[in-house]
């Protein structure tokens, strides 16, 4: 019985209150030093690096519904960091080491599980490309390499190893990959940041942008306006709307991105599984519930509906994989809108509004780089505008001068 | 026990069938209408689960699927609810979730901690010092899980189907009924869809009035209109599980899953009866009236021991007085209320010896020591404002039956886009903001008196009529309902806790108050961090305490409190239904059979099947490498149907093919080939091909496997835009070719009775030809993809196999052999060719792969030609070229890296060892300074082990391109 | 699943269609600036409310236009290409033909 837990039992009337992990609601004030659009995991991590490391507190982060409710609510908590070029390896390798401790770096349980992640080859094409993506995986430090169809039968050996007769020829198994309690990390990045004086404001929509000079001087609620040196907008689904208040566009699309779980059942699937060609992703939560995800909605839509047929092909795919799945039962299905760029990779740094900065593009990749953003994201506001080296490859202007970073192929259905 | 079976109760069981099941090894006997919850119940078995956290043992609540205390498994499948599977002979179930048997759960002991596990005590521990959770979790993930999954087991055969309907009625009860007459009356065409096995819904077991008799005579003829309409098609055992855009309904029935188009819906689902919260309210006997009503008209059950009533409303006495009625003993009733809305009840308890307590509550449900079921109730007066005075009294029973109100079945509307609203007058959510085309009658309409909800049915009926363009004359009918059903504030709290909000997660008041103490305010936020709403029931009795407990908490509306989503599927849906029969299919080319007859080992190429070599999978290497040498030294023969194949034809087909290729095309003389590169938007390399022209406006270009079906697409919508004069035809399946390849394919192609002049000066490399093979009508090219004599014929694909067999007689003399990907894959590389896809990437401009000399640069346009201009003026990142090793022992594979001063600078795209230069020769991309022949590069292989390799010129083989120019 | 009314085949479910993108109008690609050019082959116009897009019914082949709100995902009408694209589009001819 861990201790930490007697004092719940002891005490009969434990004071909740003083132990929150929250703040009560609060009023907004007049000015502040940086303010954060977007009170998702990204925002609030901002917020705590920005506290806990550069002791810049008077911050408010602005979330237009509850902490966390967008993407960080919806997502299905995978963690690697086995993509394809370095820019993008070296990024998230830095994020799950940022995860690897981050139960203890504030205080929060977040259940971080590294069980490992296995992605199938059943195209040689897919096979090299795999082959590449370890090798990347390597130079950095990284815990992946390609293994053999046996070695995956050893792995899993639930799996069906000729689904829709499409064989598996290979698999790329990271073992740095991992699943976390998503709404978890939201909480323990805003209880850390809250508790070091930083503000979060729910319920707070900003609805305008205000700048004079060609720089951001506040943003407009629908409680007021508030002044603010520094803005830095972290919205996901909505960052080119934001984006357009603050005078500039963004190269994004909105797509909807379904995930699905199960009741739960007593523990059988260790690894986290996914299928490039079936477009599926397997894992078993800590809770038991079997949790699917595939590739993004066919067409762009800014809301978070579910639908049929990708449900259909989805367990499709993923009673192909684990034939006894079939028997199980599906409790719920659910999306998040997802912005998407155009090679895969997230839009971070400097934006044509001087002090304001930005965080989005993060399509179906955000929840894994949460840390390593709100740690760099941070670095940026602390430094007055310097763009820190890991996420300047990211930078907006990337597009006008055609210097994407391709992670197309490291990214679909496996998020 | 004995069932009372007549008329009116028992229905639905057949009492000369029986039907033996096993439950926790025990055997029961049950009925043919029993389902094995009420099988069990007759039995006095009344534990038939234990709950998620606490391991408490549980008994039926709704007795109709509503909640989850009666999860059960059968060897093939978890998490069934008992009270919704038939009883089937031979059919062996138990319970879940326990450690030890249903009866004595060693996990029980997490009940007894349960002051040390507040709500999200998973939060605040098990992580310290670090690395502890990893210690923790294997414990905590195997003491998760309700059921447990059968891993060897098959799919039994599940199928989908359509069906198309007018207005879809979804629910059969009283509401449903009229409904589903009144649309079908005028014209429409309905389908009604109802979860239970038969139409009446409320009307079977609720007693709307004491004559049973005659509630049931309405009903039968109302049954028995409906299935007598010519409009109205009925599913039952059906449950309609989600609604999705434009009345898109899937509904589930057995082992099918059809997929319904309505233009209209209609919801008459009704509304989930409430539970109050006091302690102990889980214990297995506590349940709600319309469960007792269930169990009695349904199944014939009536309790042996007595039985009280904890009302709320008016309508739980219909409960208490139905089942003294009908032989049990109903000791009492406690309502919450000081006076009942019919003034004549409490008259009608006394006259049926019934004590009533007025303004009481039941403080706490006990249990004698060991046994799991309720014994007794604790009796509590009420004070007006909700607060707990002294006890009056201590009830034996055996069953208590509450009904303390009503939600609404909110789950469709909700999914849909309606909202909730929640009166503080009544207590009662109702749902509004209906979307187009959705209507609701019933008590999902707060509407539950009979004569009431017939006119709101009839009024929707109406609604949904007018919406389809069907002209209804009459007005709408006034809906006179005054009953109220909701109690404001059922809640007891007990300072020893355990006074259950939610079932399914063992979440008591204490829990969900805690939560927004902790900062949690929000209802999705104490959802999330409690996990309430988050199990099987899916909130369907949460979530109206929830919004009351944090509203009161958090110090707002109830209806700005909320409930959280309602997401589909609304009841557990199994994955097999949803997956079908699923078919996989294969796309094979007209000589598939002809490579399996010679042993050719078939790989996928996207959709298609195509034969990587011929041979014994033990014999691969050498099988490729005699491949190769064959086509180098004589003649082989390969099946390139797959390859995309394009007709363009019209007036504007060279300006077209001008504007959709880097390259001229415009001046391209009629019978002869260009080589075809396309890009996209982005300026990035997107697919390749040959372009003949056939005529001067004719062409047919080739394309990738792969990527021909965008490619025509792009082209369709180029000039969907454009509006040149052509026609743009995709003919990959209708023509199918081979590529004869080798110093002998001119001699093979003779013999094959081509009747072209083959000599290298009427046909030359390069040129495109029209000429028949022995009467076959072909496409003939000379290309140089494998760097031999050659010619690609494409002929149409009926036709295929009678070339194929005749190239094969020609060639026997020659020794011919057929070759498959892997051989062409090699030989390719050896000239040094890429592979658009392979070689190329999603970032991959023609500068970087040395196409700049296939870009036309002074056209007017060519789509990505601006992208590739300024690509152009940008100094390059990288380059693709041609290396060679001579140290075998370090081949490297596709995708190792290229290292230079520690940085990854490339990748190796193709490497192969080249039995014809006997080295292995590669193309990688490389860092530009590297780029030059004669460069040195490091390749780092298997294990970290670094080759050098040698940049050189390509082509390697053959350099000067004489052989394929023969 | 939604319907999609195609202007060819009549109503659908939406997954016989594939989309094709926003309707975007390119600048002339000789003169725009380098800037300006990469607009256009990135950026979409972004708002939610109705938009004219690009779908193909995929087993006619046919290419036509919906204006639909990218929002509330309500189709509120599609035609044929031609009404917005109607006459043949020409790029200058340049001196030498190729």
């Amino acid at each position: 019985m861990p201790l930490g837990l007697l004092k719940y039992g002891i005490n009969s009337d434990y004071p909740f209150d003083k132990e929150a992990d929250l703040p009560p609601p609060a009023d907004l004030k007049a000015q502040y030093d940086v303010v954060i659009i977007g009170g998702g995991g990204h925002g609030v991590a901002t917020a705590y690096y920005l506290a806990k490391y550069h002791g810049i507190t008077n911050v408010a982060v602005l979330e237009k519904g509850y902490l966390g409710g967008g993407n960080t609510a919806r997502n299905t908590a995978v963690i690697r960091s086995n993509y394809l070029t370095p820019e993008g390896v070296k990024f998230y390798s830095a994020s799950v080491n940022l995860f690897e401790n981050l139960s203890n770096e504030f205080d929060f349980n977040i259940m971080y599980s590294q069980r490992g992640q296995l992605t199938l080859a059943h195209t040689d094409a897919t096979v090299r490309s795999f082959r590449q993506r370890a090798e990347v995986n390597k130079h950095y430090g990284g815990r992946t390499e390609l293994i053999s169809p046996s070695d995956i039968a050893k792995l899993v050996p639930t799996l069906n190893l000729n689904p829709a007769n499409l064989p598996v020829l290979a698999g790329l198994w990271h073992r740095d990959g991992a699943t976390a309690r998503h709404d978890a990390v939201a909480w323990g990045y805003a209880r850390g940041a809250t508790q070091r004086g930083v503000e979060l404001h729910q319920l707070t929509e900003v609805t305008d942008v205000l700048t004079h000079g060609g720089r951001v001087t506040g943003v407009q609620t629908n409680r007021g306006v508030v002044n603010a040196g520094v803005v830095v907008q972290a919205v996901a689904g909505h960052s080119a709307l934001l984006a357009q208040k603050a005078g500039f566009n963004l190269p994004l699309v909105a797509y909807p991105l379904q995930a699905m779980v199960t009741l739960p059942v007593k523990p059988f699937l260790t690894p986290l599984v996914s299928s490039s060609a079936l477009h599926c992703y397997v894992q078993q939560t800590s809770r038991g519930e079997i949790v699917f995800g595939g590739g993004s909605d066919p067409y762009p839509l800014y809301n978070s509906r579910s639908s049929l047929p990708l449900k259909e092909s989805l367990i499709a795919s993923a009673v192909e994989m684990f034939p006894f799945l079939s028997e199980m039962r599906l409790l719920r299905q659910w999306a998040g809108i997802t912005d998407m760029t155009s090679d895969y990779s997230p839009i971070m740094g400097l934006t044509p509004l001087e002090n304001y900065y930005i965080d989005a593009g993060w399509g179906t990749w955000g929840f894994k780089a949460t840390p390593i953003c709100g740690k760099t994201m941070a670095e940026l506001v602390a430094s007055g505008g310097k763009v820190p080296e890991l996420i300047q490859p990211f930078e907006l202007d990337r597009f006008s001068r055609f210097k994407q970073v391709n992670e197309m192929g490291a990214t679909a259905a496996s998020h | 026990m004995t069932r009372l079976k007549n008329d009116c109760f028992g229905q639905w069981i057949d009492t000369t069938q029986p039907k033996k099941f096993t439950f926790e090894g025990n055997v029961i006997e049950g009925f043919d209408g029993d389902s094995v919850a009420s099988a069990l119940l007759a039995h006095q078995v009344w534990v038939q689960s234990r709950s998620f956290k606490y391991h408490r043992p549980r008994g039926p609540l709704t007795l109709s699927g509503q909640d989850a205390n009666t999860l059960v498994q059968s060897p093939k499948t978890p998490n069934l609810l008992a009270d919704r599977v038939p009883v089937e002979e031979g059919l062996q179930l138990s319970g879940q979730n326990y450690s030890g048997w249903l009866g004595f759960d060693l996990s029980r002991t997490l009940d007894w901690f349960g002051r040390f596990l507040p709500v999200g005590f998973y939060y605040k521990a098990f992580f310290k010092p670090r690395g502890m959770w990893a210690l923790w979790e294997p414990i905590v993930r195997r003491a998760a899980g309700l059921g447990i999954s059968n891993l060897s087991v098959k799919a039994d055969y599940t199928d989908k189907a359509y069906l198309f309907c007018d207005v879809a009625v979804i629910g059969g009860g009283p509401a449903g009924l009229h409904a589903a007459l009144k649309v079908a009356d005028g014209g429409a065409d309905v389908l009604l869809v109802e979860q239970d096995p038969s139409l009446g819904g409320s009307l079977n077991y609720h007693a709307f009035s004491s004559d049973l008799k005659e509630t049931q005579r309405q009903r039968d003829a109302l049954i028995r209109n409906v299935f007598e309409h010519p409009n109205i098609k009925v599913l039952q055992s059906a449950t309609c599980n989600a609604w999705f855009g434009d009345h898109y309904l899937p509904v589930l029935q057995g082992h099918r899953l059809f997929k319904v188009r309505a233009k209209q819906t209609l919801l008459a689902t009704g509304s989930s009866e409430q539970h109050a919260i006091f302690r102990n309210n889980d214990l297995p006997g506590v349940v709600m009236c319309s469960a007792i009503d269930r169990l009695s008209r349904l199944y014939g059950v009536i309790p042996e021991r007595p039985l009280a009533v904890l009302a709320g409303n008016d309508l739980a006495y219909s409960t208490a007085f139905s089942s003294h009625d009908a032989g049990a003993t109903v000791v009492a009733i406690i309502d919450l209320r000081a006076q009942c809305d019919d003034q004549t009840l409490r008259a009608e308890a006394e006259a049926r010896g019934i004590q009533v307590y007025a303004q009481c509550v039941v403080y706490e449900a006990r249990s004698e020591w060991g046994a799991h079921r309720l014994s007794r109730v604790d009796v509590h007066g009420l004070h007006h404002d909700s607060g707990v005075g002294q006890k009056v009294a201590s009830i034996d029973c055996g069953v208590l039956a509450m009904s303390v109100g009503y939600m609404p079945a909110y789950q469709l509307a909700c999914q849909a886009g309606a909202l909730l609203q929640y009166d503080d007058a009544n207590a009662q959510f109702s749902i509004g903001n209906l979307p187009k085309g959705m209507h609701i009658a019933g008590s999902i309409n707060s509407v539950f008196t009979l004569s009431a909800l017939e006119c709101d049915a009839r009024n929707a009926a109406r609604a949904a009529l007018r919406a389809l363009d069907i002209a209804v004359a009459e007005r709408d009918e006034a809906v006179d309902c005054r009953a109220s059903v909701n109690h404001p504030w059922p809640f007891v709290k007990h300072p020893k806790g355990r006074e259950f909000v939610d079932f399914d997660e063992d979440l008591q008041i204490k829990d969900i108050v805690n939560a927004t103490r902790m900062g949690y305010r929000d209802i999705q936020l104490v959802k999330r961090f409690s996990t309430v709403g988050m199990g099987p029931s899916q909130g369907r009795h949460s979530a109206l305490p929830t919004a009351r407990l944090v509203a009161k908490a958090t110090n707002r509306s109830v209806t700005q409190t909320g409930v959280t989503t309602a997401r589909p599927p609304l009841t557990p849906e199994p994955l097999g239904l949803l997956a079908g029969r699923r078919f996989h299919p294969l796309r094979r080319t007209a000589l598939h059979h002809r490579h399996l007859a010679l042993n050719g080992q078939m790989i996928p190429a996207g959709s298609w099947q195509r034969p990587a070599y011929y041979g014994q999978p033990a014999d691969r290497r050498s099988a490729i490498d005699a491949e190769v040498t064959a086509v180098r030294t004589g003649v082989g023969l390969i099946d390139v149907s797959t390859l995309g194949g394009i007709d363009l034809r019209g007036p504007d087909a060279p300006e077209f093919m001008n504007r959709l290729y880097t390259f001229g095309f415009v001046k391209q003389p009629v019978g002869k080939t260009r080589y075809a590169v396309m890009t996209n938007e982005q300026g990035v390399v997107s697919d390749d091909g040959v372009a003949a022209r056939l005529s001067e406006h004719h062409y047919y270009v080739t394309a990738t496997t792969t990527g021909v079906d965008q490619v025509y697409r792009d082209m369709l919508k180029w000039n969907a835009q454009w509006r040149l004069d052509l026609d743009i035809a995709n003919v990959t399946s209708a023509l199918s070719a081979v590529n004869l390849a080798g110093p002998l394919s001119r001699e093979v192609l003779r013999q094959a009775e081509c009747d072209l002049d083959l000599s290298p000066e009427q046909f030359p490399y390069l040129a495109y030809r029209e000429a028949t093979i022995g009467g076959i009508p072909t496409r003939l090219m000379r290309v140089g993809f494998v760097g031999e004599l050659g010619y690609e014929l494409h002929v149409p694909s009926p036709l295929v196999g009678e070339l194929w067999d005749r190239l094969m007689t020609a060639g026997h003399a020659h020794s011919i052999r057929p070759f498959g990907v892997e051989a062409q894959r090699l030989l390719r590389l050896e000239k040094g060719h890429i592979i658009v896809g392979q070689d190329t990437d999603g970032m991959t401009h023609p500068n970087e792969v040395a196409l700049r000399w296939a870009i036309a640069q002074h056209k007017p346009f060519y789509v990505g030609g601006r992208s590739v201009e300024i690509l152009s003026s940008r100094p390059l990142e990288r380059q693709l070229v041609g290396f060679e090793l001579t140290d075998v022992s370090t081949q490297p594979m596709e995708g190792h890296l290229v290292i230079r001063e520690g940085e990854i600078v490339g990748s190796v795209t193709s490497c192969e060892f080249s039995p014809t230069l006997q080295k292995i020769i590669g193309l990688a991309y490389v860092h530009p300074e590297d780029a030059a022949a004669g460069s040195q590069i490091v390749i780092r292989i298997e294990s970290g082990v670094c080759a050098q390799a040698r940049v050189v010129k390509t082509p390697f083989y053959d350099p000067d391109n004489a052989r394929q120019s023969l | 699943m939604k319907i999609m009314n195609c202007p060819l085949n009549g109503p659908r479910n939406i997954s016989e269609f594939v989309y094709g993108g926003q309707v975007k109008t390119m600048p002339d690609h000789r003169l725009s600036s380098d800037s300006a050019w990469a607009e256009y082959v990135f950026y979409e116009k972004t708002e939610i409310g109705l938009v004219l897009e690009w779908w193909l019914h995929s087993p006619s082949s046919y290419w036509f236009i919906a204006e639909r709100h990218n929002g509330s995902d309500e189709i509120t009408r599609t035609f044929a290409p031609e009404a917005i694209f109607c006459d043949r589009v020409d790029f200058k001819t340049s001196e030498v033909p190729v």
